[in-house]
């Protein structure tokens, strides 16, 4: 359990879009690189397979020795290759491109970790609760209709309706399971529906059920991130936070307000990481009292 | 005091020459528990979702349903949704949601309570049926038994008055079904809930209630408390289906008050008939044939890291004999099925079939005229819009010449009693018809061994007795028919030798007389209420026929 998953998820939801906007919208080196630390320290900390955590950085290195043999410009050439040069700048703009993609996938993996279907479910319930059930009764209907393809298949086989040495008789196989399976669907919706009625489907003033409350940290939490984003969009408007590219590689001195920016930006990326580890200083510490 | 009186109630469904319901009439006292039985088809599911308005069917319908004292049509809809509860025989079908609690908010959703409200209603629901455990699942990973409870304490979140059950545990194992029932009768005891509970398995529950109604073609043959509608039914084609105590005294016309439970019925025995203690079944002697499918050492898992789900099975089954295996849920009998059929590789031992290993039969030369296996759900196995173009579908892929069809398939009709199906599509039929037409598509197929999956799951006793002279008459054609069933009874009926399995093996196997005899707890209800006179009767018949002095 982490400590961001008890965040409401409409702020989370809030949370997470923000990050994604400031990182792919505004290409600045020490924006992706917080975005990719950010992020790297947040996927990790979460429960789930770490193995792949490595490849990212593979495609970073990818992109970054990619982009210069397509793209050409620039001012500092590093050496020439068929008679095309290799220039920094384009090195650079590909392993910056290279980090905001990794950045953002992490924390795309993350989201999808964190924003289990029963919250996004509440989420889409709180707009439209009858969108809900239906989000949620197609959630549970996938894994029932594998599991009854799988069964029917196996039924006609033991039936000797298809030899597994024929490949047309293979192709009308599916096509039997896919015909059942269809009859089958509408069958249970049926009985579905039923019961959905019995129980007042359809009445006026559906309301929205969730196990998740508004608290008042998601309040707080909520007006940091808003904080945050906002110091970040003052550096962004007053352009404090431009950096070109090409020609070359121009690096904007940031003033008090760009410094304030960055810093603001960085806190916003390591935010879940200060949740984990405060919830785990106040663990120790309730420990330590015991 | 009446919650729910219903006077002179007629149904027609729309194009039926005949009425489904007809003048029926008959009030439910509040805080009582009343069951309905009868034959399947006697329209007792017509009744029922007549009187909950949500799932009244289409038809022509007169005479009165009234909800306390008010007719069911002028109820609010909040009040006939809630008031009213319904929970039928599918535990899969009925849940809609993918979670567990939002299942269980589900209805209040619906009746719009705040968020508040819902929580606590919710929380006392699950803490109630013992939920709390599960709260947080999927509800696909849940067992058919967790899955009915769901269904169940999803309504019961509502606070129904009246709790309306169809068949609820026809598709349960027998502890799940105990479960079930045990839940429905704190529910009344407790809360004072009013329930109406059609179902067939009546062992345990006829005694509990506190009224049954029996019905027959649409109308009602009795309304009594049990014992006195023992005594009512005696004779009738729906005694088949009473609790074994009930059948022993009704097949002896004995006098005295009816016993109902395997105590009573004990008690009943030893007064009346102690004089036979001692006397025996002789089983008769059948002649072995050859074994046709034999398993040794079966090893197998579904995953490399998954544990053993068979662990060194052996097993024989010969020709002309029905072979039942018993066991608990979960412990691997349905695997062994896929095993010996051929569907699922053991990673070590082998199934022979004939003496010929079952992977060295190729192509389709297995599952055509060797092996046929009848699976859980008979519905995976129809394709068709009509049960004869499913039949002819069979014989094509037996490659036999079309003109050859309609005698094909008449014949078979006509042997198991199919004619009336054959225009109508498989999945209107009843779970009984339904597992008669798929057994009659496996028999196209001309198979030397059937593999029978829970084959009477949601049968009644009048439709069991038949499937199981279907069986023996198919075991008398010298077809070895292997089945794996919960249901002790069928299988005490029909088997020549059962077997239990338990932990990946068969651990005993034998007669049934002997089987089931030394079991004291995995047996009959006439075994465990003879089994002080009759040391080996398993069979209501042979309690009754030993008692009357008869030899067996």
């Amino acid at each position: 359990m982490n400590a961001f998953s008890k965040v409401h998820p409409g702020v989370a939801s809030v949370y997470f879009l923000g990050i994604l906007l400031f990182s792919m919208f505004v290409m600045n080196p020490v924006l992706e690189l917080l975005t990719l630390l950010g992020g790297l320290l947040f996927c990790s900390s979460l429960p789930g397979d770490k193995k792949g955590l490595g490849g990212y950085f593979g495609m970073i290195l990818i992109m970054a020795l990619v982009n210069p043999l397509f793209s050409h410009n620039g001012v500092t050439p590093l050496f020439f290759m068929n008679g095309n040069a290799v220039t920094l700048e384009a090195l650079a703009y590909g392993a910056a491109m290279g980090v905001m993609l990794g950045g953002v996938l992490l924390w795309c993996r993350s989201f999808s970790l964190l924003m289990t279907s029963e919250k996004l479910v509440y989420l889409v319930g709180r707009g439209c609760p009858k969108l809900a059930v239906v989000l949620s009764s197609a959630l549970r209907y996938v894994p029932m209709l594998k599991r009854q393809a799988r069964r029917v298949e196996r039924a006609q086989r033991a039936a000797g309706l298809f030899g597994p040495d024929n490949r047309a008789d293979r192709l009308r196989a599916s096509l039997r399971v896919w015909a059942v399976l269809v009859s089958w669907s509408l069958e249970n919706g049926v009985e579905t529906a039923r019961s959905m009625a019995a129980r007042g489907y359809g009445l006026r003033g559906r309301t929205n059920y969730g196990n998740v409350s508004f608290t008042l940290r998601d309040g707080v939490l909520l007006g940091v991130v808003a904080a945050l984003s906002g110091g970040v969009l003052a550096g962004l408007l007053a352009g404090e936070l431009a950096f070109s590219w090409y020609p070359a590689l121009v690096w904007r001195e940031p003033g008090p307000l760009g410094a304030g920016s960055y810093v603001c930006f960085g806190a916003l990326a390591l935010l879940p990481v200060c949740l984990e580890w405060e919830e785990r200083i106040r663990w120790n510490y309730s420990r330590s009292k015991i | 005091m009446e919650l729910l009186k219903v006077e002179n109630l007629s149904f027609t469904y729309p194009g039926a020459g005949k009425k489904a319901l007809e003048g029926v009439s008959f009030t439910l006292e509040r805080g009582s528990f009343n069951l309905l039985c009868g034959r399947s088809g006697c329209g007792k599911s017509t009744l029922l979702r007549l009187l909950k308005r949500e799932l009244a069917p289409y038809g022509e319908r007169s005479g009165e349903i009234r909800y306390k004292g008010a007719p069911l049509e002028a109820l609010e809809p909040r009040v006939s949704a809630g008031e009213i509860g319904f929970v039928t025989q599918n535990p899969e079908e009925q849940i809609v949601t993918d979670k567990v609690w939002h299942e269980l908010a589900f209805g209040l959703e619906n009746l719009g309570l705040p968020q508040a409200d819902i929580r606590r209603r919710v929380g006392e629901m699950a803490s109630y049926f013992g939920i709390q455990d599960w709260y947080h699942r999927d509800t696909d990973g849940l067992s058919g038994g967790q899955k009915q409870l769901l269904n169940l304490a999803a309504v019961m979140v509502l606070q129904p008055r009246l709790l309306l059950l169809d068949e609820p545990t026809g598709q349960l194992d027998p502890i799940a079904a105990a479960d079930f029932m045990a839940t429905l009768q704190k529910l009344n005891r407790e809360l004072g809930l009013t329930i109406l509970l059609a179902e067939h398995r009546l062992e345990e529950v006829f005694p509990i209630a506190h009224r049954v109604i029996a019905m027959e073609e649409g109308a009602i043959l009795s309304d009594a408390p049990p014992r006195e509608t023992a005594a009512a039914l005696r004779g009738q084609p729906l005694a088949q289906g009473l609790p074994s105590a009930c059948r022993i005294w009704s097949g002896l016309g004995a006098a005295e008050p009816c016993p109902m439970t395997v105590g009573e019925g004990r008690e009943f025995l030893e007064a009346g008939y102690g004089s036979r203690r001692g006397a025996r079944v002789c089983p008769p002697a059948a002649a072995p044939g050859e074994p046709v499918l034999e398993a040794e050492h079966i090893w197998f898992r579904y995953a490399r890291e998954a544990p053993d789900v068979l662990r060194d099975l052996s097993l024989s089954l010969r020709r002309g004999e029905i072979f039942s295996v018993l066991g608990g849920n979960g412990t691997g009998k349905t695997t062994t099925l896929g095993v010996l059929s051929g569907l699922d590789r053991p990673y070590r031992g082998q199934v022979l079939l004939e003496g010929k290993k079952l992977r060295d039969w190729r192509g389709t030369s297995l599952y055509r005229g060797k092996l046929a296996l009848l699976p859980q759900n008979p519905k995976t196995l129809f394709l068709r819009p009509t049960l004869r173009e499913d039949l002819e579908e069979q014989l094509r892929a037996m490659e036999i010449p079309r003109e050859a069809w309609p005698r094909k398939v008449a014949e078979l009709a006509d042997r198991l009693g199919l004619e009336d199906f054959l225009a109508r599509h498989p999945y209107d039929l009843s779970g009984g018809e339904q597992q008669k037409c798929a057994l009659g598509r496996l028999l196209l197929t001309e198979p030397q061994v059937l593999l029978l999956d829970e084959p009477t799951k949601g049968l009644d006793a009048d439709f069991k007795n038949r499937f199981a002279g279907l069986l023996g008459d198919l075991r008398d054609r010298g077809k070895a028919i292997l089945l794996v069933t919960h249901d002790v009874e069928f299988a005490a009926q029909v088997s020549d030798r059962c077997g239990l399995f338990f932990d990946g093996q068969l651990i005993s196997q034998g007669p049934p007389q002997e089987f089931f005899s030394a079991n004291n707890f995995y047996t009959t209800a006439a075994s465990r209420i003879s089994r002080t006179l009759f040391p080996n009767a398993v069979l209501c018949r042979e309690v009754v026929a030993l008692c009357q002095g008869e030899t067996l």
